[in-house]
């Protein structure tokens, strides 16, 4: 406690001493950063010049992409391209639904045994560690070069990432109708058919939709390495220093992103909205907890 | 059961489903047929696959050759410097922007705008393609690889941090705005301390995505750990990217296991 | 007729839900259960239709033994037996109707019922059950859409669509408001009288319990300790049972 006088009345008042714990806390957070961050500086191959140096060099590509080469690029057959990305997304897409939805319930701790549940959990972990691009240079080598080998590498590592959220969806469900079929003599199947998919699949068909999003970025890239899609051209382009075709590539990946962003999530809303769950309850909660729970399910890609 | 009760209300038609509804399921099958197609879809390959020569490549792991100091130990470290880098920079400006981007906290509706239209076009580019556009500009190396994480942490972290400030309690604002608090002010004392914890965790999130990306960023000439794993796909050693694989899932890993826990002492 | 026979349930860590409790119950009659909550009243309930698994004892359904009954036996007893919950248990993205079905599981193959391929037959019986409680013009309704008092009246009509002969209400009117209490109650009683329906109800509120009562069984700790015509409770039965005098917590209605 410290002391202080009242300037009035000469009344001593005693007040509670500021806490220093959290103070301190927060600037050894803030130094640990700082030396952090210096360390890390020290160990890149740039000098503070190059700090200034880097936008110039960034804004002087960004003007000569100025006007994008739109003929060109579309000669070129650059639309394809940006279609067969679209393929290879959707694809990814759905093999990875299909393959995971059956796997999550084995993996859901209200449903499957430990022996079974475990092995499962960790194949979905190994393989959502694995980036696409590197199971895409390995299916390359049986594959061939090609969309393929693109959208298969997508499917598999969607398997991971949809395994994770669909297990969590599984677990987090009510109960209550699964007893009551129970109680009505229902039989397994018949929990599961009646009382499970029913209330997780809307949320479900959502993350389905969201992980055609992250694809559909994904798949735009898996051309650096020949795995079909928009990326192979681009890539030409930037290694010839074609910067007014880079520029029309680019603004034609960022109309195919922004396009599919905007239906799937039109979509989402719609499935949400018209599966009766209380939206507040939803978008409030939702981008919170996944993150809390599931941090590096691959959720914002 | 007695079958003298009367019906007390006309039984309702069953809704049939609208004709659109129909369409849309027979469309997506259809563009997903044309899809497989187009991109040569085979079932034999879910075989084939397994069946794969490459398989006995990838064991057993040369340990010896990973943990040596100079083959991955040193790229390694340049990970962990580019996603220091990226995230702290990366989510420090993502604060006042993404105060920016939520309609509770904006200071004006052009800025809203501004920063929304922004942050998607920057979001639309995957973090490789910026890895590759900013080695194209400024060299090959970490540098650049710093740079092309900083802008992908920056838009991840905008994206999930103004979600959060859109469902802070807009109460205490209403509160500070009354006690003739100015914007920029009034954001700090009354949203701040609500969305902090939640910033913090995310920060954790994007850390992981960064040392997660860099894994691939060598394929660009990025500079970090991607860079050993593109030398060494290159030359088809594939038993050493598997021990790289497996040294990553431990990091990513434990960084989960980290942020889990420090999470639940901010929450 | 139900036969319970010295049943105990002993749950997993030791905790013993029910003691040796024996008890008869006749056809067609409407009995009340009441007690604490952790008396075992939900236990009692969920022994007789397997959902719990009695530890000792025997309990007898029509002459069928429940205790170490295998799955398809107990199937075959569930299916005569509705059950009511306190928090409804409706799968809430879906329609009405579909719930309702759910009381007809028992009596289609599953691979029909898994299809959705339920019969004119089965329809006409989800429509029946949707009617006897008034609620046949939200059928096409998502559950989620419907109040409170609503979604229990569709909780009843999936136990009565199941046609049984005796039906399990575990404190359903835990979840609702003084005036759709009454409403619930009143089906439960009339679906009682008029379907001859043998008809076991846990409650929490005395004065529920006398207004709807025939016959009144307390549970404390688990252990029977009264079971007689409702006629004969007076308050000092009700101090038996809690333990204590009634307070005004345990009336639905401040008397």
């Amino acid at each position: 406690m410290t002391a202080a006088v009242d300037q009035e009345t000469g009344e001593v008042l005693t007040r509670p001493e500021r806490p220093l714990a959290a103070r301190n806390w927060r600037i050894g957070i803030a130094v640990l950063l700082i030396v952090g961050v210096m360390w890390s500086f020290s160990g890149l191959d740039a000098g503070l010049r190059d700090v200034v140096e880097a936008p110039r060099e960034g804004w002087k590509i960004v003007k000569e992409m100025w006007p994008p080469a739109f003929k060109t690029v579309y000669h070129r057959g650059a639309v394809g391209k940006i279609f067969e990305s679209l393929y290879v997304a959707w694809i990814g897409t759905m093999i990875g639904a299909i393959l995971s939805f059956p796997l999550s319930f084995l993996a859901a701790t209200n449903i499957a045994p430990t022996a079974l549940r475990v092995p499962i959990r960790q194949v979905f972990n190994a393989i959502r560690s694995v980036p696409e691009l590197i199971v895409a240079m390995v299916l390359i080598t049986v594959l061939g070069l090609g969309p393929w080998a693109g959208a298969l590498a997508i499917g598999l590592h969607s398997i991971g990432t949809l395994g994770k959220l669909s297990t969590e969806v599984i677990e987090t469900s009510d109960e209550g109708p699964l007893e009551a079929i129970s109680a009505a003599g229902g039989t397994w199947v018949s929990r599961m058919r009646w009382g499970m998919v029913p209330q997780v699949l809307p949320t479900v068909i959502g993350y389905w939709l969201f992980r055609f999003e992250i694809n559909v970025r994904a798949s735009a890239v898996l051309g650096l390495i020949g795995a079909g899609g928009i990326g192979g051209e681009l890539v030409s382009q930037l290694n010839f220093r074609n910067f007014p075709e880079v520029g029309a590539v680019l603004l034609m990946v960022i109309a195919m992103v922004l396009v599919i962003d905007t239906i799937s999530g039109f979509a989402r809303r719609r499935i949400i909205a018209g599966s009766g769950r209380k939206i507040d309850d939803d978008e409030t909660g939702r981008t919170v907890n996944l993150i809390g729970d599931l941090g590096g399910s691959g959720l914002t890609r | 059961m007695s079958d003298a009760v009367a019906p007390v209300a006309v039984r309702p038609r069953k809704p049939r489903p609208q004709l659109h509804t129909y369409l849309l399921v027979i469309a997506l099958a259809a563009f997903t047929v044309f899809a497989g197609r187009q991109i040569g879809f085979r079932w034999s390959s879910f075989i084939d696959i397994w069946s794969n020569p490459f398989w006995g490549r990838f064991w057993p792991v040369p340990w010896g050759w990973v943990l040596d100091r100079h083959n991955v130990l040193d790229a390694l470290v340049e990970t962990f410097q580019i996603a220091i880098i990226s995230t702290t920079i990366g989510c420090t400006l993502a604060l006042p922007i993404g105060f920016a981007m939520s309609k509770l906290t904006t200071p004006n509706t052009p800025t809203f705008w501004l920063s929304r239209t922004v942050m998607s076009i920057v979001r639309a580019i995957p973090d490789l393609l910026w890895g590759k556009l900013l080695v194209t500009a400024i060299g090959i190396g970490a540098f650049a690889g710093a740079w092309a994480l900083t802008i992908f942490s920056l838009a991840v972290m905008v994206k999930l941090f103004s979600e959060t400030v859109d469902a802070a309690d807009e109460r205490p604002l209403e509160a500070a705005r009354a006690a003739g608090g100015r914007h920029t002010p009034a954001v700090r004392t009354a949203v701040l301390p609500e969305v902090f914890p939640a910033f913090v965790a995310y920060a954790l999130y994007v850390f992981e995505l960064n040392i997660r990306a860099s894994l691939v960023l060598g394929l660009v000439g990025a500079g970090g750990i991607g860079r050993v794993v593109e030398t060494q796909r290159a030359t088809f050693n594939f038993d050493r990217l598997m021990g790289i694989l497996i040294i990553m899932f431990v990091i990513v890993m434990s960084i989960e296991q980290v942020s889990v826990a420090v999470r639940k002492r901010l929450v | 007729m139900i036969i319970f026979d010295d049943v105990s349930v002993t749950y997993r860590g030791g905790v013993r839900a029910l003691k040796n409790v024996s008890l008869t119950i006749d056809d067609g009659e409407l009995v009340v259960v009441v007690g604490l909550s952790g008396a075992g009243k939900s236990t009692l309930l969920r022994a007789l239709n397997g959902l719990v698994v009695a530890t000792s004892g025997s309990i007898k359904v029509d002459g069928i033994e429940v205790v170490g009954a295998n799955a398809k036996t107990m199937r075959e007893v569930r299916s005569h037996i509705g059950m009511i919950f306190q928090t409804f248990n409706l799968v809430n993205r879906t329609t009405v109707i579909n719930n309702v079905l759910m009381g007809r599981l028992a009596k289609v193959p599953a691979w029909k019922s898994t299809l959705g391929l339920w019969s004119a037959d089965d329809r006409e019986h989800a429509f029946r059950a949707m009617e006897r409680v008034g609620i046949v013009d939200k059928a096409y309704v998502r559950a989620s859409n419907l109040s409170g008092g609503q979604q229990q009246r569709v909780g009843i009509a999936r136990a009565l669509a199941q046609e049984p002969s005796i039906m399990l209400a575990d404190e359903p009117v835990a979840a609702l408001d003084p005036v759709t209490t009454h409403q619930v109650m009143g089906d439960l009683q009339r679906i009682n009288r008029e379907l001859g329906i043998t008809t076991l109800i846990n409650l929490h509120f005395l004065d529920l319990a006398r207004h709807y009562g025939r016959r009144l069984i307390g549970l404390r700790g688990g252990e029977l300790v009264f079971d007689g015509d409702i006629s004969q409770v007076d308050d000092d039965t009700f101090r038996d049972i809690y333990g204590r005098a009634i307070t005004p917590d345990d009336l639905l209605t401040d008397a």
